[in-house]
């Protein structure tokens, strides 16, 4: 187990690695000046205050110089000011990112409870209308961009109903973009649930199990259940990942005050330090999530956990 | 069934196409698809009226009618953007997953082929960039590129090519591992006559499949970015676009809300179908 | 006595397609009954339509009488476990892999509330005991993928008989075990029957078990009753055909041997051949590697069919690959003829592989399924012999033809054949190029025995009219026995024995050796053979040295 959890502890770091070198290659990537880009929509910078930020940002420096200088302050938990207010960035997204994790942890929820046992049900009934139903519902669901049906959950439960909030932080407004981006994903969990299952059933120790004389109810809860939902907790991990990028489009809609809507209005205004932030933070997210994901499935998988 | 040897002679699957057609996803995938193609082709003679032409019957006027399916906040026709909408739609995952399946089946046979150091790296850095997520990756591209359509096709693209790359490398991994392709090898056989005549034919069933259902996650994505503001730019008939743009009226004209959803999911649909209904018959193991 | 169990026009129907018809046997206490026949015979269906497994989509007809009740009656719950019980082909997979030993065989007992919980782990450490497993406590704590496979087939045995069923249904219980580990499981289930006077019956492929294990027989071919009646009967005067057939091709470690003269100039020569198979995975975490072969020497004479046998982990095969340059060694040396296959790299190599081809054990997997066959035959032509296309095609024609399959199969896909055909397209492309070595790893292993023996007879011809030198890898001594010149013994990547079949066959030196012909079983039923000791402790596995001349021997 030690040596599974070593290889992906060692693979998450190098990501991260490469992430902070790709941020810091991201600014000269911008074609033309970037500085210029970034006051271009203020007026009054003085060619000097330019000059300044250039030097703050080490922008005249050599990129390894450059380098070097950006890991220095990131491991002063420094990732620079924002172009526009001149706030930490660190502070902007830490204000953030409890609520877009608080989003993608409530739409996992969803999508987990919803997708598993509709795929359970599905291949407990493989071939009969209920799973071709399911089925057809499934991929459906996967088929539905997540921006539309938020808009449409938002038209009707909270502009015709009037059941809920349009937009906000608070508990309430949780349930519409949670629901939005739970429901596509939970597509995909039946999907794979359902896969997964059929896999098990047709296997020789489920039919050792029936031959034993257990229950249908004791062989599918023990066995089969067991054993076909270690792939489905294999799939967390880059599921996650989806729901983050998810949250981008459903922070938008909703006007939930997550680090996606943070990152789409620095991308409009150029806010370079915004956007490097962002994207290191939702490396760390991604890569400590699936490795939390990848531990919790070597203590489930036996073959793992004792090899 | 003919006279041999032994017996247990089995009988020729039926053809590719009536296969595919046999499935339901993929009769219902393939029609949908084809009515899209046919849609996108004839746009500028099926559309009844100009996509940017304003104004002329007035605005916000409910589908039904002379307007099948309304007009927008400038008066425009909403069936004629649809139409045109369809051409952009399908080049954008055309496109897009151009640039995903050529980039990505290159670094994935390349790695399943050479092995050693550059499968090591190829794929090492391919793991890296597949778990930053193809939405960070597209969200990165357009940060730097600027939002525009073109770029945001380009992003789309370009963050694909680590799940094609991975899709292919292990496709590909299997095939080199079987004992026909070591027989070929041990007749001595060279690398260009491994990869053409027996790699690529055995992988490209699997790839087919991929990008059928990869047109469905480029249309997605990059009609997502389009709705964020950061694709399509105005007067385009993107779909996305035009979605994120009836957010201002969604209680005055809803039809600007769910005609160009309903577009956009029914595209998506045909392809996954499409690739659910390819899956099954590209590959005549997994017809039992 | 009265019958267990009183099967009578036992039929399973998928639709109305009949996969199992006409099936009537009684089955007394005490007693084996072998149900026998190749690959689609339905005896496999025979056994789940018994334990009511049937996939939902079949269903079964007939009486199948079992205390007083009939199990075929869909309103009456199956005794199963308590009553009748199943094992199955592969241990690996017969065992929930997430779960303990312990709660496997256990839950069971608690289920049927025969005992509770805490008698019933007692009764598994007793049962896994009695089946031969030490330390049963510890291992009740494991999972299945900790145990070998021919104890998880133990537990899987112990978790059945821990119920206390007066039948056992055994669906080819040692076909995936290598011989020595299959002697002691055919062991472990006669004393079994011996001791609890169970009813066995005993689904097989393979005439030797059926020999050594029945007292009736039962034949099935293509869903029917060919024969049933007493083994010694059946194999002394089979009534039907097919059982005379299927005899027949039975190959028999106890055939006398003819000798070919041998000729004496070295063809391949092998000399300390070292190969090591690391673990993947980065450095830092990398798993121990395990030696495959260990300073591994052999020649091939020129003409001759050496044998390589072992069990599994022997490294036969990996020699066999090292040899054909698919796997590289980490040291020693191949010389065939003057060439040093060895040094060949890039271009040299790939002109150097004309000399050795190979055949593949998996017929299904060894044919390029996107290539016509007619390509797939040519290729090693196209790639060695700039012919002109018509010469070609010809020279595929005669390839197919000599075969024995038609030439005008040549534009078919591989999916169009069946396993022995597919095996000898495989074969007629190992030839085409007329190699000096075809290297055979287990090419008839999967194969039905009709068909091996077939296949085995296409080998002999081959060799014959090619002059071609073989190296004949495979687990089956019988067939070795059959086909092969010389043997060479292996285990844990070292030889242990080489000599001319004879030698090897009728005076083994080495204890490994013995123990090995030993244990398999031999279709006769007259020479059934009690329990055997399992070779124990240590033997020698150091060089090689000459016991007698061209008889070499472990020191």
């Amino acid at each position: 187990m030690w040596r599974f959890l070593g290889t992906r502890l060692a693979m998450g770091a190098l990501t991260i690695w490469i992430t902070t070198i790709l941020v810091t290659l991201l600014i000269h990537a911008v074609p033309g000046d970037p500085v210029q880009i970034m006051y271009a929509q203020s007026q009054g910078t003085t060619p000097e205050q330019i000059e300044e930020v250039r030097r703050s940002l080490g922008l005249d420096r050599p990129i390894p110089v450059q380098y070097a200088m950006f890991i220095e302050r990131l491991l002063h938990g420094d990732l620079g000011n924002t172009i526009r207010g001149g706030q930490p960035v660190l502070d902007v997204i830490m204000q953030r990112l409890p609520n877009t994790l608080i989003l993608a942890c409530a739409a996992m929820f969803i999508a987990i409870l919803i997708g598993v046992p509709i795929g359970f049900l599905a291949a407990y009934r493989e071939g009969s209308v209920v799973d071709i139903s399911l089925m057809v519902l499934a991929i459906a669901g996967i088929s539905m961009p997540h921006f539309w049906l938020g808009l449409m959950l938002l038209f009707f439960f909270a502009l015709e109903l009037g059941w809920l909030p349009v937009s906000g932080s608070g508990p309430l407004n949780l349930i519409l973009p949670a629901l939005t981006l739970g429901l596509s994903n939970a597509a995909i969990f039946a999907r794979l649930t359902r896969s997964s299952m059929i896999d098990v059933m047709s296997q020789d120790y489920v039919q050792t199990a029936f031959a034993k004389g257990l229950p249908k109810a004791l062989v599918l809860r023990r066995h089969v259940l067991r054993a076909g939902l270690l792939p489905v907790v294999t799939m967390m991990g880059l599921q996650f990942a989806f729901m983050m990028g998810g949250t981008i489009v459903v922070e938008n809609i909703f006007s939930w005050n997550g680090v996606g809507r943070m990152a789409v209005e620095a991308i409009f205004q150029r806010d370079y330090p915004i956007i490097q932030g962002f994207i290191l933070t939702f490396s760390v997210v991604v890569v400590t999530v699936a490795i939390v994901i990848d531990a919790l499935y070597a203590v489930l998988d036996p073959r793992i956990r004792r090899a | 069934m003919q006279t041999v040897t032994e017996p247990q002679t089995q009988r020729a699957p039926p053809g590719f196409w009536r296969r595919l057609v046999r499935s339901p996803s993929g009769l219902v995938g393939l029609s949908i698809v084809l009515l899209l193609v046919f849609c996108a082709a004839f746009a500028d003679v099926l559309a009844p009226y100009s996509p940017t032409k304003m104004g002329a019957g007035g605005r916000f006027l409910p589908p039904g009618g002379k307007y099948l399916l309304g007009t927008d906040e400038f008066g425009r026709d909403m069936f004629s953007r649809i139409l045109y909408g369809s051409r952009i739609t399908l080049l954008i995952g055309a496109v897009a997953v151009g640039i995903s399946l050529t980039v990505g089946m290159l670094v994935g046979m390349i790695a399943a082929f050479r092995r050693g150091w550059i499968e090591a790296i190829l794929m090492r850095g391919t793991d890296v960039l597949f778990s930053f997520t193809e939405t960070l990756i597209a969200l990165s591209f357009v940060a730097v590129l600027g939002p525009s359509l073109q770029n945001a096709v380009i992003a789309v693209g370009v963050a694909g090519v680590p799940f094609y790359a991975r899709t292919c490398y292990s496709a590909a991994l299997v095939e080199t591992s079987k004992p026909y392709f070591e027989a070929s090898i041990a007749a001595g056989a060279g690398p260009a006559r491994l990869v053409l005549t027996h790699l690529l034919p055995n992988v490209l069933p699997t790839m087919i499949v991929v990008a059928t259902l990869g047109v469905s996650t480029a249309i997605l994505a990059a009609a997502g970015l389009s709705f964020l503001g950061l694709g399509a730019q105005p007067p385009t008939s993107e779909w996305g676009y035009m979605l994120a743009g009836s957010r201002d009226y969604i209680n005055r004209a809803p039809w600007l809300m769910t005609i160009p959803g309903l577009a956009i999911a029914v595209t998506v649909l045909g392809f996954n179908l499409l690739g659910d209904g390819l899956r099954t018959s590209l590959d005549p193991v997994e017809r039992k | 006595m009265n019958a267990l169990l009183s099967v009578r026009d036992l039929a399973v129907r998928i639709g109305t397609r009949p996969l199992v018809e006409g099936i009537s046997f009684d089955l007394k206490a005490g007693e084996v009954l072998s149900v026998v026949g190749e690959s689609g015979s339905g005896k496999s269906m025979t056994a789940k339509a018994l334990m009511g497994l049937l996939p939902p989509a079949a269903t079964a007809t007939g009486r199948a009488e079992f205390d007083g009740a009939d199990l075929l009656d869909a309103d009456i719950a199956p005794p199963r476990g308590t009553g009748i019980g199943l094992i199955f082909q592969e241990p690996m997979t017969a065992l929930t892999p997430v779960l303990t030993i312990g709660l496997q065989l256990t839950e069971a007992l608690v289920s049927h509330e025969i005992c509770d919980q805490k008698e019933a782990r007692r009764r598994a450490a007793a049962m896994l005991d009695r089946v031969g497993i030490p330390q049963p406590e510890m291992r009740m704590r494991q999972f299945p993928h900790e145990l070998s496979g021919g104890m998880r087939q133990r537990v899987v045995i112990a978790m059945m008989m821990l119920l206390g069923p007066r039948v056992l249904i055994a669906d080819e219980p040692t076909t995936a075990l290598d011989v020595t580990v299959q002697a002691q499981i055919l062991d472990l289930l006669r004393e079994i029957v011996a001791e609890t006077g169970i009813g066995l019956i005993l689904i097989t492929h393979d005439m030797g078990v059926v020999a050594e294990m029945s007292d009736t027989v039962l034949v099935m071919k293509s869903g029917q009753a060919v024969e049933h009646g007493p083994v010694t009967r059946i194999f002394k005067s089979p009534e039907a055909d097919y059982t005379r057939t299927l005899l027949d091709a039975v190959p028999r470690i106890d055939a006398a041997t003819e000798q070919a003269e041998t000729k004496q100039d070295v063809l391949l020569s092998v000399s300390d051949i070292n190969k090591t198979f690391n673990g993947r995975g980065p450095h830092l975490f990398r798993r121990h590697g395990t030696r495959a072969l260990d300073n591994v020497s052999l020649n091939v004479r020129m003409g001759e069919t050496l044998a390589l046998v072992g069990e599994s982990g022997s490294g036969k095969t990996t020699l066999g690959r090292v040899i054909a340059r698919l796997t590289e060694a980490d040291s020693g040396k191949i010389q065939l003829n003057s060439l040093d296959l060895t040094a060949c790299k890039g271009r040299r190599l790939r002109a150097a592989r004309r000399q050795v081809q190979m055949i593949f054990q998996d017929p299904y997997a060894s044919l390029d399924p996107r290539q016509t066959v007619g390509h797939t035959i040519a290729e090693p032509l196209i790639i060695h012999e700039r012919l002109p296309r018509s010469e070609r095609n010809e020279r595929v024609r005669q390839l197919i033809e000599k075969v024995g399959l038609e030439a005008d199969m040549a534009r078919r896909y591989p999916h169009e054949f069946s396993g022995g055909q597919r095996q000898r397209i495989a074969i007629a492309r190992a030839i085409a190029a007329r190699p000096s070595l075809v290297i055979a790893d287990e090419p008839t292993s999967a194969l039905d025995v009709s068909v091996q023996a077939r296949i085995l007879d296409l080998l002999e011809e081959m060799k014959r009219g090619e002059e071609l030198t073989m190296l004949f890898i495979s687990h089956d001594l019988a067939v070795v026995r059959q086909i092969a010149d010389r043997v060479a013994v292996m285990r844990h990547g070292k030889i242990l024995e080489l000599g001319s079949t004879t030698q090897i066959f009728a005076a083994p030196r080495h204890p490994y050796t013995r123990a090995l012909i030993d244990v398999v079983p031999v279709p006769d039923p007259a020479r059934k053979r009690g329990v055997r000791p399992a070779l124990k402790g240590s033997y020698p596995a150091g060089p090689l040295v000459e016991a007698s001349p061209g008889h070499w021997v472990a020191s």
